[in-house]
């Protein structure tokens, strides 16, 4: 196990040195090159252009450039933003990257969740209205223009209806009476999240572990669950930041809803075509036989060996949900990556632009990493 | 109606599919009754319909098949009305099955003692995890496996290992009768040996019932007590397998019997039975095999023959029955 | 004598063409009747019917009649990226003039989304047919030859999937100039390189791995010939089902970067909302009041990519029988 997580480390590692230079020689072979886009760049004056070329050897041969590039990522030393001259690229990201993990790992879980369900259900009513329906609102959600559904969504929930506030990060009215960071309170609910996420991880192995009827197990990992979130919520709310935590994460409700839409559908139509070839397999047919409950054999025996090419697939279509993430992120000013790496470009703000583009990279590539540790506790047959 | 001491009894059984060409008579008019402890051999070609009538005894039909009449009793209970929750409280607890292919009846994802012990806390919800353990491990020694790799995954056992796991299974909850279909087919000729000895040793041991389906009949007759010989949907002979390996009376019995070689016999000619073997679909109605049959005439191509008692224990539905003593020789030919 | 009996023989062969083509036909005919049954794969292909023949036929023969410039409406222009109302102020809801309203420029809505019909079918095609001529070509040499080549496609390939897309493509259009063309091209190659090459590889290994390649290499066949004759009319369905799916992904994103403003064309779904947008017309509460300027584009986005990614759902149970109801 410990043997295959560090085969993957070494492969992502040596990707992300290969997806750099991608990066780094596309953005150089651009007609006229980095120091065109530099010079001509109105923001900066010409002791700053100056100070740029000089700092980051735009003078020097490609090849040096680059390996001074390739040390500078590994020290997180990416320059100097163009268009939030003198702020470090770094320091950018550092603030921006958080945002984007919580929204989109939140959003994930969500979209992986619903579409598994209704898949698995799709496969097990095979040939009703019901699954025609279904798979045709699925595709249609797969496939719908991203801004389109955006616009209704804002129209619907936060002009009609007006429950969720139309876009932003945060509301200003509330903010402008505190001195408090707002990146502050956001890393506090980062923090929350994880704990939580944990706390629901090793009640999950600790139910493994200590029982074998699936009642007792059910009840240990709902019970802790519950019990933490619900004195994180406590801790919240008598701590003066609650209103404020409250304040961002109804913020975040819209974005969210939105990448689960977009999202859920490849799961489902995955985990639809995956269950229907698992429930021709023989121990299927099996487990019917050994009298098991129609919901036992779906569930435990059907559904979990479906999950596995699910899986696979997800991860496939990571960059897709990322690629919606930008747009998501821009059209609701939620100040994440997608939206640095959008108005960074049309900024041409090019440190910056390609900051963002690798940090997103790597988010992707934590993400294959995270996904394939999750495989290998999954698949047996690869455990070894 | 129901025979004293027979623990499963078929009656004027009919299954077909539906399928888009026509119906597919996959079962038609099944009789036959299996006592407490006897094994029973159900031979025949492949898409004879064999499969189809464990399936039935199951009740695993796929959804487009139509039990059309007739009854299956079990324990004296008819199973054909049953709900699928009664239904699965006669699965693995009353009947078990040893799948055909028994390669893939393990579910890759979990470890191998752990299915069988699920079968054993489905059925009894008061065992505890300790004791369905215990159970196992047992189960493991009488088929020969090394209790420790209880905790292993299928793809860690051999295709041996994974046959035998599969009739520990089949034990688990101690079934009075264990249909066994086409157990050893994907194993080589040593193992496959083994393995049918073994399973016979565990039935007269345990005082099991057993249908043990195949399509060769030469591995059926060292381990069932009895033989019915299936053709195209029916059952065309029922005798004690001694009685049908000397005195054949239906003629595609006779057909089977000389297309298998003989180790100990004399040296004689195999014999191919000629034709293609029948199409389910939409089948006539009259003899089946007639087809295919040397001694057909008239007769055999406008009625169905019946299903007979010849003589004592010995059933045949053929015009022209062979090997008898007052066999009718005009008839050759 | 010879001579006759193999003109004879000749005449009662039909040559191998016909053959191979009959053959075919046949082929088309059964896989036809498999698709058919799929309702889902018969809406797509009829709402991809409906696009073609409005980007196709009645755009011409709309420009030719009705919206050709005459000098009794020389005020009103239905050039699609020229044109200009003067007779309403515009943004002009829809009425009999213009049944889809005009857009803040000035310009009738429904000529500009007619016109970027054909070009965004053309974009989608060129793209899918550039990425599946790529896939196909290097999953079935990587299949075929295995070893060194196979092992340096396959890490490509995982290097291209954890691309993210999307920002690769807007940081490109960004610092160069990107027009209809280059973006089919840059689309095609690298999704050419990416998860199509894996999938179409593996059916290569189990199309190499039956006994007719083995024959014909014994018959002498080159490594070329094998290829071309038998390995890739083999993986084409499956090639054909993933140029569908990579159709809907390149209109899906040109329409994105155009939304942002980001290519440098003169028309098209995307930018038809970006123009909408920039111009403020799409605020939160008063979307509706504008609602001719960024629905009818927007879903065409969606109908046509929908559209697109239905047919590959129809065609998946063509080459997927697994999926099959029986």
């Amino acid at each position: 196990m410990l043997k295959y997580i560090g085969n993957r480390l070494v492969q992502i590692f040596i990707m992300l040195v290969i997806y750099v230079a991608i990066v780094f020689f596309l953005l150089h072979a651009m007609p006229g090159g980095i120091k065109s886009i530099l010079i001509t760049n109105p923001k900066l004056t010409q002791k700053a252009q100056e100070t740029i070329i000089k700092a980051f050897g735009l003078n020097q041969p490609l090849w040096i450039q680059f390996w001074d590039y390739m040390k500078n990522i590994f020290t997180l030393n990416l320059g100097i933003s163009f268009s939030y001259y003198p702020t470090p690229v770094w320091n950018i990201i550092a603030e921006r990257l958080p945002r984007t993990l919580l929204l989109f790992t939140i959003a994930t879980l969500i979209a992986f969740f619903v579409g598994f369900v209704s898949g698995k259900s799709l496969a097990w009513n095979r040939g009703k209205t019901s699954e025609y329906i279904s798979t045709i609102v699925g595709i249609v959600t797969y496939t719908i223009f991203t801004p389109l559904l955006i616009f209704v969504m804002i129209w619907f929930f936060g002009s009609y209806l007006g429950i969720f506030p139309l876009n932003q990060f945060l509301n200003p009215d509330l903010w402008i009476h505190t001195n408090l960071n707002a990146q502050t309170v956001f890393l506090y609910i980062l923090m929350t999240m994880s704990i939580i996420g944990v706390v629901m991880l090793v009640s999950f192995l600790m139910a493994l572990r200590f029982s074998h009827k699936v009642g007792t197990r059910k009840l240990i990992f709902y019970l802790s669950t519950a019990i933490s979130i619900i004195f994180a919520l406590f801790l919240w709310a008598v701590s003066p930041l609650g209103i404020y935590g409250a304040d961002i994460i109804w913020h975040m409700v819209l974005p969210v809803m939105v990448v689960t839409i977009i999202s859920y559908a490849g799961t489902m139509l995955v985990m639809r075509d995956s269950m229907l070839e698992t429930i021709k397999e023989d121990f299927i047919t099996t487990a019917r036989a050994k009298g098991l409950p129609d919901k036992v054999v779906r569930d435990k025996h059907a559904a979990r060996t479906a999950m596995l090419p699910v899986i696979t697939n997800f991860v496939l279509s990571m960059g897709f949900v990322v690629s919606g993430g930008v747009i998501t992120e821009s059209l609701f000013s939620w100040p994440g990556m997608g939206m640095t790496l959008l108005y960074s470009t049309l900024g041409k703000d090019y440190p910056l632009a390609a900051g963002a583009l690798i940090f997103t990279g790597v988010f992707v590539l934590f993400a294959h990493l995270v996904v394939d540790i999750v495989y290998a506790f999954l698949d047996p047959r690869i455990r070894y | 109606m129901i025979t004293l001491g027979s623990i499963l009894e078929i009656k004027n059984f009919k299954m077909y599919y539906n399928t888009q060409a026509g119906k597919v008579k996959a079962a038609d008019d099944i009789s036959f009754s299996l006592n407490e402890g006897e094994s029973m051999g159900l031979v025949g070609e492949s898409g004879c319909g064999k499969t189809s009538v464990s399936m039935s005894i199951m009740k695993l039909l796929p959804e487009n098949a139509e039990i059309i009449s007739g009854n299956i009793y079990f324990n004296g209970k008819d199973l054909v009305p049953l709900s699928e929750e009664k239904m699965n409280e006669v699965r693995w607890a009353g009947i078990s099955m040893i799948f055909q292919a028994a390669m893939n009846s393990l579910n890759p994802v979990y470890r191998v003692g752990d299915q069988i012990i699920e079968a054993i806390v489905t059925h009894e919800p008061n065992v505890t995890f300790e004791e369905a353990r215990g159970r196992v491990a047992n189960l493991y020694k009488l088929v020969g496996l090394d209790p420790e790799r209880m905790d292993n995954y299928p793809h860690e056992y051999s295709g041996g290992m994974k046959q035998r796991a599969v009739i520990a299974m089949s034990l688990a909850c101690n079934p009075k009768l264990i249909i066994a279909d086409e157990p050893t087919t994907a194993l080589d000729v040593i193992v496959q040996d083994t393995i049918l000895r073994e399973l016979d040793k565990i039935q007269k041991r345990l005082n099991m019932s057993m249908i043990y389906i195949s399509h060769d009949i030469a591995v059926i007759a060292e381990v069932a007590s009895k033989i019915a010989i299936m053709y195209a949907g029916k059952i065309v002979e029922m005798a004690d397998s001694v009685t049908i390996f000397k005195k054949p009376a239906h003629p595609y019995t006779v057909g089977l019997m000389s297309s298998f070689p003989s180790i100990r016999g004399p040296k004689k000619e195999l014999n191919m039975i000629p034709g293609e073997p029948p199409n389910l679909l939409n089948s006539p109605d009259h003899c089946r095999f007639a087809p295919r049959c040397p001694f057909a005439t008239d007769e055999c191509i406008s009625k169905t023959p019946p299903y007979e008692e010849i003589e004592a224990g010995h059933l045949v539905a053929c015009f022209h029955p062979q090997n008898l003593k007052r066999q009718v020789s005009a008839n050759v030919g | 004598m010879t001579d006759s009996t193999d003109a004879l023989v000749k005449e009662k062969l039909e040559s191998p063409m016909s053959v191979r083509i009959k053959i075919m036909w046949r082929s088309f005919k059964e896989n036809w009747k498999i698709f058919a049954q799929s309702k889902i794969g018969l809406l797509g292909l009829w709402i991809v019917i409906i696009f073609a023949v409005a980007g196709f036929i009645v755009y011409p023969i709309l420009t030719a009649t009705v919206w050709k410039s005459t000098s009794l409406n020389a005020m009103v222009s239905y050039n699609p990226i020229t044109g200009y109302d003067f007779l309403t102020t515009n943004p002009a809801p829809p009425s009999w003039a213009h049944l889809l309203g005009t857009d803040p420029l000035g310009r009738d809505v429904l000529a500009e989304l007619l016109y970027s019909t054909p070009r965004e079918f053309m974009l989608g095609i060129l793209a899918a047919l550039i990425t599946v001529f790529i896939g196909t070509l290097i999953g079935t040499v990587s299949a075929y030859f295995g070893g060194i080549t196979d092992t340096f496609f396959m890490r490509l390939a995982d290097i291209v999937l954890l691309f993210p897309f999307i920002p690769f493509l807007i940081v490109i259009s960004g610092m160069m100039q990107v027009d209809l063309i280059t973006l089919a091209l840059i689309i095609g190659l690298l999704s050419g390189f990416g998860g199509i090459t894996i999938i179409l590889r593996s059916q290569g290994l189990i199309i190499k791995s039956k006994p007719f390649i083995e024959s014909a290499k014994i018959s002498g066949a080159s490594d070329a010939y094998i290829i071309v004759n038998h390995i890739i009319p083999n993986v084409m369905p499956l090639s054909f089902l993933y140029m569908m799916f990579n159709v809907t992904g390149a209109i899906f994103s040109e329409a994105t970067l155009s939304f942002f403003g980001l290519l440098n064309i003169k028309m098209s779904w995307g930018l038809m909302i970006y123009t909408a947008d920039t111009a403020g017309y799409i605020v939160g509460s008063n979307i509706w009041n504008y609602w001719w300027l960024w629905l009818p584009s927007g879903a065409a986005i969606t109908l046509l990519c929908g559209a697109f990614y239905f047919i590959g759902r129809g065609l998946d149970e063509v080459v997927n029988p697994r999926l099959r109801k029986r």
